[in-house]
């Protein structure tokens, strides 16, 4: 009884000191809150439909800003691990009768390989060139994808796939606890020693390989997990749209994980699931403005863009955060000292 | 920060349900239709289109008579977005079903999207009329698990296998042609082309063990991607073989620059099978005029009369929109004939009884007359029966500007059987074949 | 025999049209940096314009095309001022800025002319024949064209003042702007170039085919092949390269008639080949500053 009252307690300090002086970590919390609890306030399936497409491609967008926004290796073909973890889930699923739990992630390392193929041949490439050879592997996946028809279904791709779940409220859950999960996970990743060694090799690589660290190891690491992460992703929305086709290699796939991940921020995580949860259903239920949605989306983009080039929600925490210059803790933007060293806050 | 956005959001979701639910609570008496399709290319237009003219034509007789009560209809667009994004696709028909609260949906196109609109209409157990893809997949899941899949029928067109059968047919009316016009003596060269398409696919081995059967010798096969935008490499291939007939299978954009090309350049042949950019009135135009004498398979034509609901039809679409109806506009007959017509019979809204008495309806559309068939096993497949008295289609060639009916012309599918439709012409060659071939 | 000479002729016409494409591509990146997804929709923009001014105002094909092109360049020159200026010095923000750019074209667009499939008069009409090939004088044109305009822009980087001040603010931006040049106005004089070269790409192909609001991404995908087959911001690799991919699909197109949907990815794939063993692409040179 003691001890749990004790956890309690530390629970409560933690909550106190930790999370409600930061205006970010409440957004989390908040965030969190919604995701959990969204089916309580409606069961409108149309709804819970946006937002478990919307998770879907937050865990996408993600997983490509652990590789491009944090190792700067600017992958132009994101769409290639979602194509190959869709089409391996589904194909797994329809072939050999794995259930969704098996096909996913089976098909998520189809993406990891597929990480590997593409990575090894892009470990010389850099900056510009790598996005834009990035680019055309999808393309060439799909010129694989209609030779062989008899496979993948040509342009109908498979479908029949199983259902991830029987009602919509299950499969929401399902998918959102699992965005909240990956996410944190790619966060942590991204907080950890792998993920400082990421940040550094974008910022310099030969001074990372000077300080005797493999980086060819940690850049395939990254398409690796990148991969993996992209595959789950693939994987899911195979599962939810229950069809696996050519349209999940496109090269606008590419382009609108691009679009999402910087106009969130890049190397935030944070920033590029932000983007999806308010762009996604912005250009939904935009469709009453019939054929000026994409305009307006592009509009969208476009201005934020020039006013905050760095991405929305990083520019949204500059405003209310401010960084301690002595200690780095960070800060509520209206304090005066800072929080742990009292030192003051200009 | 996030979460602000999420903030204002929840309520304006709130409201906007509200509003949507309060207004249905007063629509009580309304048929609601459903019509999605890819709304900012011709084919979602057409979809539209022919959806308003009956809605409106049903509407001004006062309505559809359900049991003893006029409901009248009520249309609601949905724009699919389908050739850009299918989630946009599956999103849309999500949404007409569970927040427009359709009773029907009519529409759909490109075959991976109208898969994934199928299942969920299908699952919500709404009555779903395809209007444009030809897919035999989307028939087939309707035998193969029947209970689930039985609110999905098929509208327009008619299925792929039997769009390349009518193909076939057409591409043996025009060898014919040939060989008396031109005198050749030896067996009509057929160069095969046809779009890098999975629906396409099949058609390879087909063409290569029927065309030798009929008489004729297979010169090449030629595979463009669908929106290639320059044809010139195959079209000097094709001229090489010294091709008669260039049997085209083209679904998608690369049909205008293929028949723009080749009536530039010359090339001493005549286009015949699946054109269906060809069928549209702008085709014309987007050719420059150079696509004349192209022989395509469609399902209306100026002055062409399969039944007595062709020419009202064609005719009123003609006056309001002025174009002709491409065979998208098949949302026409699908709400009038396929639904309203079943729906008065029985007299009730609920999809079962639609479905069963559908089913068992022969009954008259503008460009033919419908019976559902059954599969090998016996199964309902909800697909529609080609041949003779049934779906037959129509043969057209582009005349100087106009898409004229050539087939069927006298055509004898069986001993004793002949089939001419009212308002066909003969087909013409261009003339550079007679300068190509006279000759020698 | 035929068929090596289907191949020639039908390889030097796609690849003139890649290298129209690809020199003016690859002159924007080189100069300021910016990978202009746009490009090829300024070329889109170009085409409609022609079609607008042959149709609505009834003009002929070539005064159209002139005020295609400067329409373009106008447009061009604007946009870089409005929208990508203030953003340089954020890589990301400029590609997707590009992306976005691209994007409104196409919108705007779909709903002035719609979605459906338009076409232009050609510039010069008819055919000839050459060994049994017959070959539009148009197409003829865009190998003139890609030839003239390499001649034209290696007269302009290498003859005059402001081709030294484009050459100089391409080797190193910091010290150019140091020696006086003003930096900014050579990179919206460079985006009007480029801008204009697609332009004029675009009114000599885009009669050979067909016009609509997505046209723009075919053409673009295979224009960054050619520019990072033949190294980026060389404006000599982009020649090259372009007519590297042309043959290699012309040879597809021929040799293997079944695969002739594969064009495109047979292409990309030399392309990636290509720079597996160079990883600078053919003519390419490493910016220091990129490290």
């Amino acid at each position: 009884m003691k001890t749990i009252l004790f956890y309690i307690r530390k629970l409560f300090a933690v909550v106190k000191n930790e999370v409600l002086v930061l205006p970010s970590r409440v957004a989390v919390i908040f965030f969190f809150l919604f995701i959990l609890l969204l089916p309580f306030f409606t069961d409108d399936v149309y709804i819970l439909r946006i937002f478990t497409l919307a998770s879907i491609f937050a865990i996408f967008a993600a997983s490509w800003d652990l590789l491009s926004g944090f190792t700067g290796q600017m992958n132009f073909g994101h769409a290639l691990f979602f194509g190959v973890g869709a089409y391996g889930a589904a194909l797994l699923n329809l072939h050999y009768q794995i259930p969704p739990w098996g096909s996913i992630p089976l098909g998520a390392l189809v993406g990891v390989a597929a990480g590997l193929i593409i990575g090894i041949p892009s470990l010389r490439l850099k900056g510009t060139y790598l996005a834009l050879t990035t680019l055309a592997f999808p393309i060439i996946l799909l010129g694989l994808v209609f030779t062989f028809p008899g496979f993948t279904g040509g342009e109908l791709g498979i479908s029949g796939i199983e259902r991830l779940a029987p009602t919509r409220v299950q499969e929401y859950y399902i998918i959102s606890v699992l965005m909240l999960g990956l996410c944190t996970i790619m966060w942590a990743i991204t907080d950890s020693n792998t993920g400082i060694i990421f940040h550094a090799i974008r910022e310099d690589e030969i001074a990372v390989r000077a300080s005797g660290v493999n980086t060819t190891r940690y850049k395939l690491l990254a398409f690796c997990l990148s991969g993996f992460f992209a595959g789950i992703a693939g994987g899911l929305y195979a599962h939810f749209m229950r069809i696996a086709g050519p349209s999940t290699l496109e090269v606008s796939l590419s382009f609108q994980v691009v679009i999402w991940a910087i106009f969130g921020g890049a190397a935030t995580i944070y920033g590029p699931i932000g983007a999806v949860f308010f762009l996604y259903p912005l250009v939904e239920f935009m469709h009453v403005l019939k054929d000026y949605r994409i305009l307006m989306f592009a509009f969208v983009v476009l201005l934020v863009l020039l006013f905050m080039p760095d991405g929305l929600f990083r520019w949204l925490r500059e405003k209310v955060e401010e960084e301690c210059p002595r200690c780095k803790v960070r800060n509520i933007a209206t304090r005066k000292t800072c929080r742990v060293c009292t030192a003051p806050l200009d | 920060m996030k979460m602000f956005k999420r903030l204002i959001f929840v309520p304006v979701l709130v409201v906007a349900l509200t509003i949507s639910i309060w207004a249905n609570a007063f629509a009580a008496d309304e048929i609601k239709i459903g019509v999605i399709g890819p709304m900012k290319f011709v084919q979602g237009i057409s979809h539209w289109n022919g959806a308003v003219m009956a809605a409106d034509e049903i509407n001004a007789r006062g309505g559809v008579k359900v049991g003893n009560k006029m409901m009248k209809i009520k249309l609601i667009q949905a724009d699919s977005n389908e050739f850009l994004s299918i989630t946009d696709a599956t999103n849309a028909m999500e949404r007409l079903i569970t927040k427009d609260k359709v009773h029907f949906v009519v529409g759909g196109f490109r075959t991976e999207a109208v898969m994934a609109m199928q299942d969920i209409a299908m699952h919500q157990k709404v009555i779903f009329i395809g209007c444009g893809a030809a897919h035999d997949e989307l028939c087939n899941r309707v035998a193969k698990y029947y209970d689930q899949y039985k609110y999905f029928f098929r509208g327009t067109p008619f299925n792929s296998t039997n769009l390349v059968r009518a193909a076939f047919i057409h591409v043996g009316t025009v060898a014919e042609v040939i060989k008396k016009e031109l005198d050749i003596k030896g067996p009509i060269k057929v160069a095969f082309v046809a779009e890098k398409a999975q629906w396409a696919d099949a058609m390879v081995p087909a063409v290569q063990a029927t065309l030798p059967k009929m008489g004729m010798e297979l010169v090449g096969v030629w595979r463009p991607s669908p929106v290639a935008t320059d044809v010139t490499a195959e079209l000097a291939g094709i001229q090489r073989t010294g091709a008669h007939l260039i049997f085209t299978v083209f679904s998608s954009s690369v049909g205008i620059p293929f028949a723009r090309q080749a009536g530039e350049l010359k090339v001493p042949a005549i286009q015949v099978g699946i054109n269906v950019e060809a069928s549209k009135d702008d085709f014309w135009k987007a050719t420059r005029g150079q696509g004349n004498y192209v022989v395509i398979s469609a399902t209306y034509a100026r002055d062409v009369e399969c039944n007595e609901l062709t020419k009202p039809f064609v005719e009123g679409y003609l006056k309001r929109f002025g174009e002709m109806p491409t065979y998208t506009a098949g949302t026409y007959e699908s709400i009038k004939m396929s639904l309203v017509d079943t729906i008065e019979m029985i007299g009730t809204l609920d999809p079962d009884k639609i479905v069963e008495a559908l089913e068992n309806r022969v009954y008259k559309t503008p460009p033919s007359t419908i019976m559902y068939v059954k599969d090998n096993l016996g199964r309902h497949t909800h697909d529609i029966r080609f041949g003779p008295g049934y779906a037959t289609g129509l043969a057209v060639q582009w005349q100087d500007g106009k898409l004229v009916g050539v087939w069927p012309n006298g055509w004898k599918p069986a001993p004793g059987v002949e089939v001419t439709y009212k308002g066909m012409k003969p087909i013409k060659l261009p003339p550079w074949m007679y300068q190509a071939y006279k000759k020698k | 025999m035929s068929i090596v000479l289907d191949i020639i002729i039908s390889g030097v016409i796609s690849g003139s049209i890649y290298a129209l494409l690809a020199i003016g591509f690859s002159l924007i990146f080189g100069v300021a940096r910016i990978v202009n997804i746009a490009h090829t929709a300024f070329y889109m923009v170009a085409a409609y314009c022609i079609y607008a001014v042959t149709n609505y105002l009834g003009w002929p094909a070539v005064p159209a095309m002139f005020i295609a092109v400067i329409f373009s360049v106008i447009l061009g020159m604007v946009t870089y001022k409005l929208l990508l200026n203030p953003i340089r010095e954020h890589e990301g923000a400029v590609l997707i800025a590009t992306i976005a750019i691209a994007m409104i074209f196409e919108q705007v667009m779909s709903l002035i002319f719609t979605g459906t499939f338009l076409s232009v008069p050609k510039l010069v009409e008819d055919y000839f024949t050459i060994f049994g090939v017959k070959v539009f004088y148009q197409q003829l044109l865009t190998l003139g064209a890609a030839l003239a305009i390499m001649l034209v822009l290696l007269l302009f980087l290498f003859k005059t003042k402001l081709g030294l001040a484009v050459r100089s603010t391409a080797q190193d931006r910091e010290v150019a702007n140091l020696m006086g040049i003003n930096e900014s106005f050579v990179a919206m004089i460079t985006m009007g170039i480029s801008v204009g070269l697609a332009a004029i790409t675009g009114a000599i192909v885009v009669p050979l085919t067909i016009l609509e609001p997505h046209m723009w991404t075919p053409p673009l995908i295979m224009m960054m092949a050619v520019v990072v087959l033949g190294g980026l911001g060389s404006l000599k690799g982009s020649f090259v390269g372009a007519y590297i991919l042309g043959f290699a699909e012309a040879i597809v197109v021929f040799a293997f008639p079944m695969g002739a949907f594969l064009k495109g990815s047979v292409a990309l794939s030399i392309m990636i080949l290509v720079l597996i063993i160079r990883p600078e692409g053919l003519f390419g040179v490493y910016f220091e500053e990129e490290r």
